[in-house]
């Protein structure tokens, strides 16, 4: 399990590592955390001629705050968003609920968020994250740097609309009010394995009436997706467990998901509808102030010892 | 860059001036380069722990890391570990605990465990946390209990790291 | 085929270097810390095959086939044979007839028409079979150089399953059907036996291929050395049978080879074999004249090693109305893969029918059978789990059937203390047991009646999870049957200084021998420990030896060492009478013999005289048979089908326990792994025999976090024929564990899966398996 030999660029600068990049992007990767590119080199699945380690770029690791909007640079690692004071308010609220969920510290010390979105697993817990919350993705190409929607730049599994010439350079989360409610589950098989499905759930409320709802899931389909027709079925209803409930069995029928072993597909919509409700569920706590303990599935209590 | 090139790292506060290819893992470099074999690979792929070294203070997996991105980073392997005669608190509390039985995962625990635990003790006193930080790493002989109880005599209340007088309180 | 390089004269001086200490402290002395063995191991100083560091030493690495079964048409090496650092390419046809044939696992029961070369010949029958072998100067270049290869392989039918492959026309071996050996184990059961009973239950149950999975994958390093002989270091449980096997493989003298166990990284049963790729790996070391090393890496070893496990299995109970149980019948179909190497695991699981049960007519017929899957060979427990959790289920289903409750049930069946030795039908004689003691007990650590309790209350209310408590008794086997297996050899030599040397034949990988077996001998002989030292995994400083599996290290080796012990005291009291002493006034304590005045020590006794003061011999140590009852309460969301086990109680009697720490950390171990096999692990394959896990991403270990509050204690019935009266430990965690989860599980779901008879919930109990059964949908039938 030795990759294969490559050549190795570690530019101090973006331009050039964008260079570098582009005079053979279609055999070039990015090496970032690398916590899933080595590993597939490893096995040999990915056998880049050249790999630009853009770990030497200044000013990609920061996370700031942006008018309404948390730009999160190519270099933030997983590890940085552990604790809710890495955003204001729910957003914080809810990276820090996601991320232990990634895989485990080691890998949250190496592994980027850019880099689990340019990666594209379609059980990727930020993926599905992305996709809720409407991110924007930044690229930076040759041609200078465009923006796209998260709900256009995954194209299916392990792809994404990144040319091969571009650096995925910042992720651009929209801030959330505080009161506004967030909800993340997720249905793995051990801590060490990756997601079967994961739910992200977003509600605002007014008056115990949904006023907008947002569901993002990974496992549900060849590549994270919102559960649209959820998202209408809740908005302008109460934040009750039966419209939750209502609102799972859309999100469940409305999924594609892949099948893998031990997690047909079948099962994989049947989990995607109650981990729907149960993120709605916490999601409608979060909003009233309470953390509490509603809708989380074992992997989190710790009532077990 | 193409083909071999030179590299120093520093590891355990010592130089190694090496010349590698880049695709040469962190890990192989350490034990064939190094001479440091402390260090194992059990997966090479980032699961099993057995690997785990701190690269400027955190514990990484070095499997996923090639030695050329770690030029000027502070680099520590279980070699490093104990001094003046004698063994880290943790090292010494994970052989009372029975915390290993064949050693081979037993560098990359207790690397994982000095990492984290020196850099936040207060690891220790959150069993959620304290599993949540354990379950990065694989052991097939334990079942995991002795490790546990090793972290609590060397980190916990009146642990056995505060009384050597170690750093990172 | 390669040219060889210029000269085949061996290099120099490829001598392996004894371990160094260097990183380890002085102040971390052996007695300051839990076990011997960890002053180095803590600290990065012990060495594995992998550490060690052999000038010029070349790496290998294999090409394996990525089609289950197939005609090999052609294998092309030129490529690779071209790559910079690459010094050799070999295929079977460049191997001609230098090519060696892995030799039986068991002496004399070689399976001539179902033979196994080192590499694929004309034919490749399971995805991860070597094909290729590549030497090169490192293990990156000898990587490359297996990519660069290029195999033709023209498809054959894919068989996977063994009940499809035993009546399949389509045949793994030309001129022979898939069948490889069929076996009895006591008489058929009448008819009328079935007919009569007032209760028949029948389950069938798949016990998944397991991936032992030590943390350390197989490794070898060949040293040729200058005196012509060659220094084999590899991670094994058996150095002695694998340097007769390389002998008789490659057509060595025996005193040729010199088989040295460094540090092994675990081995649970799965490096107690003769591997293809070992035979690969000595002759071309041989034939370059210099050190070849092969680190197996963990992609290649989760289909190209060996597997466990792997049976399909039907069990007919027939018991009286007040549950008493009248016959047993069981039928194994038992998956061998490729290439039938280890059918006497299979035969275990025959031969132990019965359980600790008092049932009057059991048989067992057990079938291997060939598939193009990985070969199965012995994992931790090796034919016991698979009995144990078959009968284990169907006394569940019994339970059920009749109304009771199932510890009353176990509790009527079992041998009572007064009938041992006990002859079962199936022919085994078990030594000793007290099983009702040891369920006893069980359930009153694990508060029966509480939880049952819990249960109703659960059950009346709508909203909580449903709850369930599953019991195993069982007794199984350590140690082995058969001479010479149930043999093993010793030696005690006391030097000048008074210190003792113990020579043993068995081989840690991870169970402590080091720290024990020292401990061990100083307590018989009243010395410190610190006077005794170990050597073992040599052979050429241990001149025979079986090894260490089924559970055999304390109970044969630990044993032979107390004998060997005694019988130096005695030796040492002759010598005393030899200068002069009067027989009846010779005694000896704590390390000294005295006859009146006078007195010697060890050492005294040892110097005094120019003949070596030693005992050595071969001991005979008959198979025990260890029980014990789990207990596991478990909670199920039946909306994923998430389990969560809230307790799980294990009382172990594995007789004397000399170290009862070391013993511990044994059955946690084994627990932990009994807990992977009946929730997470398995190793899926697809129709086109393709394994479906290539990393621990797919096959999944148990982590910490999987780790569910762990009750243990014991019952102490000794050994009656040892004077040690130990019994194996090792095995009993892994052989327990997974019934009593899963049955467990079936009471908390209900009777809605309990109620059929055939099919119902397989192991492992993946979330997706259980939200089926709790939601009444059919699962897991054959």
């Amino acid at each position: 399990m030795k990759p294969a030999p490559f050549d190795y660029a570690a530019p101090a600068e973006l331009t050039d590592a964008v260079t570098a990049l582009a005079e053979r992007p279609e055999t070039a990767r990015v090496l970032a955390g690398g916590q899933s590119l080595v590993l597939d080199m490893h096995y040999r699945r990915e056998r880049p001629a050249l790999l630009v380690d853009i770990n030497n770029v200044r000013g990609l690791d920061v996370i700031t705050v942006d008018g309404h909007t948390l730009r999160i640079g190519a270099l933030a690692r997983h590890r940085a968003f552990e604790t809710p004071t890495v955003a204001p308010a729910a957003l914080g609220r809810l990276l820090s609920r996601v991320s232990p969920y990634i895989a485990h510290p080691p890998v949250r010390a190496r592994g980027t968020m850019a880099g689990s979105l340019a990666w594209a697993n379609p059980v990727s817990e930020w993926c599905a994250t992305a996709v809720a919350l409407d991110a924007g993705i930044e690229l930076t190409g040759p041609l200078g740097r465009r923006r796209v929607p998260a709900g256009d730049f995954f194209v299916g599994p392990f792809r994404t609309a990144r040319q091969p010439a571009e650096i995925l350079t910042s992720v651009l989360l929209p801030l959330l009010p505080g009161q506004v409610g967030v909800g993340f589950c997720e249905q793995r098989r051990t801590h060490a394995s990756f997601a079967q499905v994961a739910a992200v759930a977003v509600l605002t409320l007014r008056d115990g009436v949904i006023a907008e709802a947002r569901l993002g899931l990974a496992g549900a389909a060849d590549r994270p997706v919102r559960a649209h027709d959820a998202e209408r079925h809740l908005v302008g209803r109460e934040a009750e467990p039966e419209v939750f409930a209502q609102a799972g069995e859309l999100a469940a029928a409305g999924s594609d998901p892949l099948a893998e072993p031990h997690a047909g597909v079948e099962y994989r919509r049947h989990v995607v509808g109650v981990l729907v409700r149960r993120a709605l569920a916490q999601a409608r706590e979060d909003s009233n102030g309470n953390y509490g303990d509603e809708g989380r599935d074992r992997h989190e209590g710790r009532e077990a010892r | 860059m193409t083909g071999r090139t030179p590299v120093r790292l520093t590891v355990n506060e010592t130089d190694y001036d090496v010349t590698v290819e880049p695709r040469r893992l962190l890990a192989d470099v350490l034990r064939e380069d190094c001479n440091l074999t402390g260090t194992k690979l059990g997966c090479e792929h980032g699961v099993c722990g057995s690997c785990t070294v701190l690269v400027d203070g955190e514990g990484v997996r070095s499997c996923l890391m090639f030695a050329v991105q770690c030029a000027g980073r502070d680099i520590r392997t279980v070699e490093g570990l104990a001094a003046h005669g004698r063994l880290h608190a943790f090292q010494q509390a994970i052989s009372t605990e029975h915390g290993l039985q064949c050693g081979f995962c037993t560098a990359g625990f207790v690397m994982l465990v000095v990492g984290a635990l020196e850099d936040d003790p207060s690891i220790a006193e959150d069993p959620e946390r304290l599993d949540g930080l354990l379950s990065s790493n694989l052991c097939r002989c334990t079942g995991y209990e002795g490790i546990r109880r090793a972290v609590l005599r060397a980190y916990g209340r009146n642990g056995t790291h505060e009384k050597d007088g170690a750093e990172g309180h | 085929m390669s040219d060889l390089p210029p000269t085949r004269a061996p290099v120099q001086p490829p001598v392996s270097p004894p371990p160094t200490f260097t990183h380890v402290p002085q102040g971390a002395q052996s007695w300051l810390l839990g076990r011997r063995e960890d002053a180095r191991l803590v600290t990065g100083a012990g060495r594995y095959v992998g550490d060690l560091k052999v000038a010029g030493c070349l790496d290998a690495a294999f090409v394996r086939s990525r089609v289950a079964h197939g005609r090999l048409l052609a294998v092309d090496t030129g490529a690779a044979a071209e790559i910079d650092g690459v010094v050799g390419v070999w295929s079977a046809a460049d191997m001609g007839d230098e090519l060696p044939v892995v030799p039986s696992f068991t002496p004399g029961s070689a399976d001539e028409e179902r033979q196994r070369p080192a590499l694929a010949v004309d034919r490749v029958r399971y995805v991860g079979e070597p094909v290729a072998v590549i030497v090169g100067t490192d293990r990156y270049v000898a990587e490359d150089g297996a990519d660069a290869v290029r195999v033709d392989i023209d498809p054959l039918p894919v068989l996977v399953d063994p009940g499809q492959a035993a009546a399949s026309s389509t045949w793994l071996f030309d001129g022979v059907d898939n069948v490889a050996d069929e076996m009895e184990f006591g008489e058929p059961v009448d008819d009328e036996v079935w007919q009569r009973a007032a209760v028949v239950v029948e389950g069938a149950y798949r016990q998944p291929r397991l991936a032992p999975t030590p943390m350390e994958p197989r490794a070898i390093l060949a040293v040729p050395e200058l005196d012509g002989r060659v220094t084999i270091w590899v991670s094994h449980q058996a150095p002695h049978r694998l340097q007769k096997d390389l002998a008789t493989a490659l057509q060595l003298d025996v005193e040729r080879i010199r088989v040295r166990v460094p540090d092994s990284g675990g081995a649970f049963g799965s490096k107690s074999g003769t591997f293809p790729e070992y035979l690969s790996v000595v002759r071309l070391a041989l034939r370059l004249g210099r050190p070849v090393r092969w680190i197996e890496d963990r992609a290649e070893t989760l289909s190209g090693a060996t597997h466990g496990r792997g049976q399909n299995q039907r069990v007919r109970i027939a018991a009286d109305e007040d549950g008493r149980m009248l016959a047993l019948a069981l039928e194994v179909d038992a998956d061998v893969g490729g290439y039938p190497i280890a059918g006497f695991v299979a035969a275990e699981t025959g031969l132990a029918a019965a359980g600790p049960y008092l049932t009057p007519k059991v048989h067992a017929r057990v079938r291997t059978v060939v598939t193009n899957t990985t070969p199965t060979a012995p994992y931790r427990g090796a034919g016991r789990p698979e009995q144990v959790y078959a009968v284990e289920r169907t006394v569940d289903l019994l339970a059920r059937r009749l109304g009771m409750d199932p510890a009353e049930l176990r509790r009527r069946n079992f041998i009572p203390p007064e009938a041992f030795p006990y002859e079962a039908p199936t022919g085994r004689r078990y030594d000793s047991g007290q099983y009702a003691l040891a369920l006893d007990k069980a359930l009153e650590l694990v508060d029966y009646g509480y939880w049952r309790e819990e249960q109703r209350r659960r059950r009346r209310s709508d909203t909580e999870r449903a709850l369930g408590i599953g019991l195993c008794s069982f007794a199984e086997r350590s140690g082995l049957e058969q001479a010479p297996m149930a043999h093993e050899w010793a030696s005690l030599d006391v030097t000048p200084d008074g210190r003792v040397v113990a020579r043993i034949g068995t081989c840690s990988t991870g169970q402590s021998h080091e720290t024990v077996f020292p401990e061990l001998v100083a307590h018989t002989l009243g010395i410190p420990a610190q006077c005794v030292s170990l050597i073992e995994g040599d052979t050429d400083e241990v001149v025979q030896g079986i090894g260490t599996f089924g559970s055999r290290s304390m109970q044969a080796g630990g044993s032979a060492l107390h004998q060997a012990a005694l019988e130096l005291i005695e030796e040492a009291k002759r010598r005393a009478v030899r200068m002069g002493c009067a027989e009846p006034d010779v005694g000896y304590a704590d390390g000294t013999v005295s006859a009146g005045e006078r007195s010697w020590t060890l050492g005294d006794l040892a110097t005094a005289s120019p003949e070596p003061l030693r005992v050595e011999g071969v001991y005979d140590n008959a198979a025990a048979f260890p029980f014990g009852t789990y207990v596991a309460v478990v909670e199920v969301d039946p909306e994923l089908g998430n389990v969560r086990v809230l307790r799980l109680v294990a009382i172990d009697d594995c007789g004397v326990a000399v170290d009862p720490e070391i013993v511990e950390d044994q059955t946690i171990g084994a627990i932990v792994q009994g807990i992977g096999q009946a929730l997470y692990e398995e190793m899926p394959y697809d129709n086109q025999g393709t394994p479906q896990a290539d990393g621990l991403l797919g096959y999944l270990l148990p982590t910490i976090g999987e780790l569910p509050p762990l009750t243990l204690d014991t019952t102490v019935t000794p050994n009656p024929n040892t004077a040690l009266g130990a019994k194996g430990a090792g095995e009993a965690g892994c052989i327990g564990t997974p019934p009593a989860i899963v049955n467990a599980v079936i009471d908390a779901l209900g009777q809605s899966v309990a109620g059929t008879d055939i099919g119902g919930v397989q192991l492992p109990l993946t979330p997706e398996t259980c939200w089926r059964a709790a939601a009444g949908q059919e699962v897991g039938a054959r």
